[in-house]
């Protein structure tokens, strides 16, 4: 053993320097790849000193193109250029690579059933050996890494080359599979920004969010990037307001565009309508025309006459809307006719209600299948049920807390998510701008003053105007500390103001015994004399004003009106 | 912020100041009764005056009737832009002698 030992270190040296010399070169080969921004110049030069490093005659990189089906040749080096090369992944030592995601090595090509002489009649190029490794990712192949011709020794490659060639094809494919990747977040980012515009001009068709208190306010939440519901309303020179709720079948872009269509024809065509019936006629003859095979609207369209506050509206195959009456009653008013896009010979008739006092609510699907917390579908039950919890609310803010309900964060949104409230006039009263309650002592004018001050200016009042509303309420303050129980009254005064939009509401609530509204009443100023001016001052200063029994029978209430422009 | 008073070339002079509510008016009224009751012409100073209710205002009407029931002279000076909106909500700038300041009513008394 001890004899043995120097020559088999001779040995050893020698295969250790092969191995040192080829792991540098491939070491080398893989960083190329790892740092390489040019894919295409990186496997170029990688295969031309692979080549050279194996002493072949020729290499080429063949991937796999047209569902896998063709190999064509992407980069070679040798005497025949065969770049574009197309051939059947059936054909061929190459194919057989692929076909059997292994190594082939062919030390003498004319004893191969595989061998394919095509690429060499057309060129003249002799073939006499071949060595090819599958360029493969996670099981994945991508295409084949090949050589050809062996010109030292006996001509022929062995094993060691086919080592080599193999660890070469891995990275290779790696590096290929990387750029891939990496092209694709590209497309994936160019794909996600479309969308993002497409989303933002989605977003620009919904109305924009009203003057506060206009009686008609929406949501749009959609699932995905894109929604397939919309919903709109607008003010007609006339008077009337138009407004729609719509739902287009299907999701993502085809339902974007059908909704985006839509959503132009009725801003186009309302006004020229008085009868929502004949508008969704029109509408659906066009969509008829035009719209994909198979897809359709439901929606709810119609007109409010702000006045009557009667609204009348057609359905098309939509959810039917809930009315809640001023009781707070819930009554669905059925669909009358099927979806938009369907067939061009529909009629659409024509329901009318009365808010009287209610609201009519209006949603898509998305809101009564949405998921409780039980799992189980919201339904218009469950929907009511949230209505009627967030009934006091202003409108918008009624809209937003009940999706907020719906769209539970520990659930993914499934449906687009839409919904419309109209209410009457008296639920737009109000929001409230201050409420303070104090005893009905002068001494507490100066801040009560101060306090009317900030609020009128809140509401968005003039100087002159805000001037004539504190000087209103201190009166009517006044008014209560000198009169109320014959001068005796030593309880508080309440003080809200609420600003309904256009006015400026104050209503002061007394707790002292109830005055005959009709000794309430300004005096003429020809008289002269010190007192009675503070009632005179509330009529001159207000557009309304109106003294009552305060309700529950106790007490009494003033309201005082104030436009705010 | 109270009230103040001076006696100047013939008048009693006195200066209403900042708010003039019901919480200030009873004290405005006592000492323009006060005033009028030494039997001096009375001018009400009303340029510090930012703000004045119908309480103020009685005041006022008040002082001016007794002076016309006495035989003596009344009248306002230095009305703020305030208290002018308020006495013509109750049309008593056509009533009350309202003038810039003292020396200008008394050029004006000839």
């Amino acid at each position: 053993m001890e004899l043995n030992r120097p020559s088999l270190r001779a040995i050893g040296n020698e295969a250790d320097h092969d191995v040192v010399e080829q792991l540098a070169l491939l070491a080398e080969l893989i960083q190329e790849f790892a740092s390489s921004l040019n894919l295409d110049e990186t496997l170029q030069t990688t295969i031309e000193r692979f080549m050279m490093y194996m002493d072949a005659e020729a290499a080429s990189i063949f991937l796999l193109e047209n569902e896998d089906r063709e190999l064509v040749c992407y980069k070679c080096v040798g005497p025949v250029d065969i770049a574009g090369l197309r051939m059947d992944v059936a054909e061929g030592i190459v194919g057989k690579c692929v076909r059997e995601q292994a190594c082939q090595m062919v030390r003498d090509v004319r004893r191969s059933r595989d061998f394919s002489a095509t690429i060499d009649h057309s060129s003249g190029f002799a073939t006499r050996s071949l060595l090819c490794a599958p360029l493969s990712v996670r099981g994945d192949c991508l295409g084949v890494l090949e050589l050809v011709n062996k010109r030292s020794g006996d001509g022929l490659f062995d094993p060691k080359d086919q080592t080599l060639v193999r660890v070469l094809a891995s990275a290779a494919a790696l590096a290929i599979h990387n750029a891939r990747m990496a092209d694709s977040l590209v497309e994936h980012e160019r794909l996600r920004r479309e969308l993002e515009l497409a989303r933002e001009i989605q977003r620009k068709l919904l109305p924009a969010p009203h003057a506060p208190y206009f009686p008609v306010s929406g949501v749009n939440f959609p699932a995905y990037e894109v929604s397939g519901d919309f919903y709109d309303f607008f003010r007609l020179p006339d008077g009337r307001i138009y407004f729609n709720l719509a739902d287009v079948s299907g999701k993502g872009m085809n339902a974007a565009l059908l909704m985006a269509q839509t959503s132009s024809l009725l801003r186009c065509l309302a006004r020229d309508y008085t009868d929502p019936g004949k508008l969704l006629e029109r509408v659906n003859q066009a969509l008829c025309e035009t719209a994909s095979h198979g897809m359709f609207v439901t929606i709810v369209s119609g007109y409010i006459d702000p006045q009557s506050e009667r609204i009348c509206f057609a359905n098309a195959g939509h959810q039917p809307p809930l009315q809640r009456g001023c009781d707070g009653s819930f009554s669905e008013i059925p669909a009358g006719a099927p979806p938009l896009g369907v067939t061009p010979e529909t009629e659409f008739p024509v329901s009318e209600v009365s808010l009287a006092g209610g609201s009519l609510y209006l949603f898509t699907d998305g809101v009564t299948e949405s998921l409780t917390a039980e799992r189980k579908p919201l339904d218009v039950a469950g929907l009511i049920g949230l209505i009627e919890r967030m009934s006091e609310l202003e409108s918008s803010d009624q809209l937003e807390n009940i999706v907020a309900e719906i769209r539970r964060p520990d659930t993914r949104q499934r449906d687009d998510i839409t919904m419309m409230l109209i209410t009457s006039r008296c639920h737009q009263l109000s929001k409230k701008l201050m409420e303070r309650r104090f005893p009905a002592q002068p001494e507490r004018l100066q801040d009560v003053r101060a306090e009317v001050r900030s609020a009128a200016l809140l509401a968005g009042c003039s100087a002159g105007v805000v001037a004539q509303i504190v000087l209103a309420v201190d009166e009517a303050c006044t008014n209560i500390m000198q009169h109320a129980d014959e001068g005796d009254y030593s309880g508080e005064i309440l003080l809200e103001i609420h600003n309904n939009g256009d006015e400026l509401v104050c209503v002061l609530k007394d707790w002292a015994a109830t005055v005959d509204p009709g000794r309430i009443q300004p005096r003429s100023l020809e008289e002269l004399r010190p007192g009675g001016l503070g009632t005179h001052f509330i009529d001159e200063l207000m557009d309304d004003w109106v003294f009552d029994e305060a309700p529950q029978g106790c007490g009494n209430c003033l309201t005082l009106t104030k436009r705010i422009t | 912020m109270s009230f103040g008073h001076r006696v100047e070339k013939g008048y009693a002079v006195v200066e209403l100041r900042g708010d003039v509510d019901l919480a200030r008016s009873p004290e405005a009224r006592a000492l323009i009764l006060q005033c009028l009751e030494k039997k001096n012409d009375l001018l009400v100073d009303l340029s510090e005056v930012a703000y004045i209710d119908s309480s103020g205002v009685a005041s006022l009407v008040e002082g001016y009737q007794m002076a016309k029931k006495e035989g003596l002279k009344f009248g306002l000076i230095g009305v703020s832009e305030a208290a002018l909106n308020v006495l013509r909500l109750a049309r008593l700038d056509q009533v009350f002698p309202i003038h810039a300041d003292l020396d200008t009513r008394i050029a004006d008394d000839g």
